[in-house]
């Protein structure tokens, strides 16, 4: 009873190391901490509440509402986020500068909360001051932060707002203060009229950049967001344009005579264009310097080659080929060269966009009667589909790789198209309200 | 003219009444057969119809009674109420039940070695059926018996429906106040916000991943971290020492000896464990599309003997990702301890130097989008 045996007793010392071998040996020896290991989490929105902004003024009173309504538009809009609504609120924030009662957030369960004030100034200038808090830590998350604008920009202070906070509690990139130039389309299926329009990443703030007397297709946003490519019928043959977005000028990019060109897309350093050029019944990829409109072919294929897009870092490009014998997307290097298929799925792929993180090829894909719009890794791998209706098509990246718009259009004579966002996870798909029908959306980069 | 409306007249009525009374409508009644019927109750009907039963019941039961050869005169005495058909008396119905236990050991193959001299009628099965008719009578008894219901029922009103149990017709009655009956209060299901890929819709109606199933207290405790520092006084092997080391290892006795930097008491159980890990997983936001989606945090903290988290939540490593990322990562994994241990962690008080201090790692691997 009383004897032991050393060895026995080394040997059961070392039971607990050998159970658990992923934490070494040494562990055995050295009772510390408790150690968990999560593995499992949950993927709902995280609940915030963002009061009402304070005024310090009647007239800035009208703006102190409605920031907070665009702040909690945005981040309702990512899906990844849940206003508490105010009525919840146990506490109001009656100055931005007084602390925060944290118990009365915790109570409602608000994970962060945003405060802010607003005034109006003497020269119309709107002045926004906001604060965001990790209610359960007791802390803020970041520091303070004050943003200036003109009272018609009110809307562009709370998308910078809201893109703070998205940033601070994601850790990405924001997208919200961005625009999207589309295809605004009206009348008929069979008598469409199409023209150029802008507007906020949103669907506020519509205007449009051209008439409705052309067909005009497929605008592309220069990497700085200040021009736009698109392709016109304008002489009947398509023909690519390049627009200025201030002044809404625009002059076209001279390609061969006779032939049509089309599927135009900047490179990442906004001097090069890359388009499709249809000649004797061929349709190749061509590179143009636009300052000096000289063009390069970049492939020689007796198939059809078109909708080019570059890498983030302007190495290589992703395209679409039937060299196959269906529609496939290769990736072939910026100077052109030995072209690698990466897309091996059942179905057709079109229409591929390479993501702003680069780590990632949109595409759309149709497939068994439906269109799809799906992700894949640049290798072709992972491959991953987020939609799927009778036409999606035209997938376009958010400034920050996270969200996708694309065209949707609905089935029959009364068919119309509208646009659609989808989180990369396939998660959060919503409508983008747009005035008319639309199209052929490209996302702009963040503003400045 | 005259003459002949006369004569025709004259020979039509001759013709009607010969017609009339001449009997040229009566037909001659059909041929049938008539047959005499009597009502008779079901009582009598059965009375008329025991007898024949009883006879055939006689041949049926006759096998088992053979090797009965010593109590058959009892069984006699009983077999007088035989004719008492409509007494339904439940003394009546046990005599049967006693018979067949009483054959159970009848079987021939059991009992061949215990009684030879028995043995011996069973050449006799046939001859015995004659002289035995009327012994197993009784018998006869269990068929009729269920043709009579066991309780008397009143005739039931005209239009009532024939059931097993006599029910109330149910009228709402319109003097009484109307009863509001309890009700809870409801809601349409909160929307999400979230929508579930269009295009894994069809794939997703099962689900693919299964909530890990709450712990069970198991009272298995693990012989997991506690150091051995009692020596040994003798070089023996015992059988026994196996035993005595776990025990000591679990046991207070062992923990006394232990240095003061090392956690006393028996460690926690996995069962332990799986309930606090759970707890937190409920609290752990995780965004599977963000960079932060590639980091595994580990975080140290202190808990409280109430459970409550005591001090700062510190960030002890972080792999993966960016430094924002991390930053990310490390913020959501606090949030997740803080918010799921608001009301303090229920971990075993006993045990409390096991679980004071904690270091808890978040490994979003297979929750990555792939």
């Amino acid at each position: 009873m009383t004897s032991f045996n050393p060895d026995l007793l080394a040997a059961l010392a070392l039971v607990p190391a050998l159970v658990h071998l992923p934490a070494g040996l040494a562990r055995a020896q050295d009772s510390g901490p408790l150690r968990i290991e999560i593995t499992e989490g949950v993927i709902e929105p995280l609940p915030y509440a963002v009061p009402d902004f304070v005024a310090d003024s009647a007239a800035a009173s009208e703006y102190a509402t409605n920031i907070a309504r665009v702040i909690a538009s945005d981040l309702g809009g990512t899906g990844l986020f849940r206003e508490i609504p105010r009525e919840a609120h146990i506490s109001r924030i009656t100055s931005f500068s007084s602390p925060v009662q944290f118990s009365d957030w915790k109570a409602i369960n608000a994970q962060a909360l945003i405060t802010g004030g607003v005034s109006v100034d003497g020269s119309g200038q709107v002045v926004v001051r906001f604060r965001l808090y990790d209610v359960f830590a007791g802390q803020e998350l970041g520091q303070g932060l004050q943003l200036v604008g003109t009272t018609e920009g009110w809307r562009r202070i709370a998308h910078k707002v809201a893109d703070q906070v998205y940033s601070r509690l994601t850790g990405e990139d924001p997208y919200f203060d961005s625009r999207v130039v589309y295809v605004a389309e009206t009348g008929p299926k069979d008598a469409r009229q199409k023209r150029l329009a802008i507007m906020d990443y949103d669907g506020a703030n519509v205007s449009y950049l051209t008439d409705s007397s052309a067909l005009v297709l497929a605008p592309r946003f220069s990497p700085t967001g200040d021009r736009v490519l698109y392709t016109s019928y304008e002489t009947g043959f398509p023909r690519i344009y390049v627009l200025d977005v201030a002044s809404a000028g625009r002059r076209v990019l001279e390609t061969q005579e006779g032939t049509m060109s089309f599927a135009p897309r900047f490179a990442p350093d906004g001097r090069t264009v890359l388009y499709s050029l249809t000649s004797g019944g061929n349709t190749d990829l061509f590179s143009m310097d636009i300052a000096s409109g000289r063009s390069t072919r970049l492939t020689t294929a007796p198939s059809i080659e078109t909708a080019p897009s570059f890498s983030p870092d302007g190495s290589r490009i992703v395209f679409e080929s039937d060299r196959s014998g269906t529609p496939q997307l290769y990736i072939m290097p910026t100077q052109g060269g030995e072209a690698q298929r990466i897309s091996f799925g059942q179905g057709r792929y079109g229409t591929p966009v390479w993501s702003p993180r680069g780590d990632l090829v949109a595409f759309t894909k149709q497939s068994k009667g439906r269109f799809h719009i799906g992700v894949m890794r640049t290798d072709g791998s992972e491959e991953r589909l987020l939609t799927a209706s009778f036409l999606d098509e035209g997938p376009t990246w958010s400034p920050n790789g996270r969200v996708i718009m694309f065209t949707r259009e609905t089935q029959g004579e009364q068919g119309t198209s509208s646009l659609y966002t989808v989180d990369i996870t396939g998660r959060n798909l919503r409508q983008v309200t747009t005035p008319t029908g639309a199209s052929d959306p490209s996302w702009s980069p963040l503003q400045n | 003219m005259n003459t002949g409306q006369i004569i025709s007249g004259a020979g039509h009525l001759g013709l009607i009444v010969w017609a009339i009374f001449g009997g040229a409508f009566e037909s001659e009644p059909l041929p049938f057969e008539a047959m005499e019927v009597t009502t008779i109750s079901s009582e009598e009907f059965a009375a008329l119809t025991a007898p024949e039963s009883a006879p055939e019941a006689v041949a049926n039961v006759d096998t088992p009674e053979p090797p009965q050869a010593g109590e058959a005169p009892g069984l006699t005495s009983e077999a007088d109420a035989a004719p008492d058909l409509a007494q339904p008396d439940p003394a009546e119905s046990t005599p049967p039940d006693e018979v067949p236990e009483i054959t159970e050991p009848a079987p021939p193959d059991a009992e061949v070695s215990d009684e030879p001299p028995v043995m011996q009628p069973p050449q006799e099965d046939t001859a015995v059926l004659l002289p035995e008719p009327v012994e197993p009578a009784p018998e006869a008894r269990p068929e009729p018996a269920p043709r009579v219901a066991p309780e008397p029922v009143a005739r039931p009103e005209p239009d009532v429906r024939i059931d097993e149990v006599d029910q109330q017709e149910a009228r709402p009655d319109e003097e009484a106040e109307p009863v509001e009956t309890d009700r809870e209060e409801t809601a349409r299901e909160e929307a999400t916000t979230e929508i579930v890929t269009e295009a894994d819709r069809l794939e997703e109606a099962a689900p693919s991943v299964s909530v890990r199933p709450r712990a069970r207290p198991a009272a298995r405790p693990e012989t997991e971290p506690e150091p051995e520092t009692q020596t040994a006084e003798t070089p023996q092997v015992d059988d026994s020492a196996v035993d005595d080391a776990v025990a000591a290892a679990l046991g207070q006795a062992g923990a006394e000896t232990q240095p003061e930097s090392t956690p006393q008491g028996p460690p926690l159980t996995s069962g332990e464990k799986d309930a606090l890990r759970l707890a937190v997983s409920n609290c752990w936001v995780v965004d599977t599309g963000a960079p932060s989606a590639r980091v595994t945090v580990t975080l140290g903290f202190s808990l409280g003997r109430d459970g409550r988290v005591l001090g700062d939540i510190r960030l002890i490593s972080a792999e993966g990702g960016d430094t924002t990322a991390q930053n990310v990562a490390f913020e959501a994994a606090r949030r997740a301890i803080i918010r799921c241990g608001a009301n303090g962690y229920r971990l075993p008080p006993e045990k409390y130097d096991q679980w004071r201090d904690i270091e808890m790692t978040f490994n979003p691997e297979r929750m990555r989008i792939r």
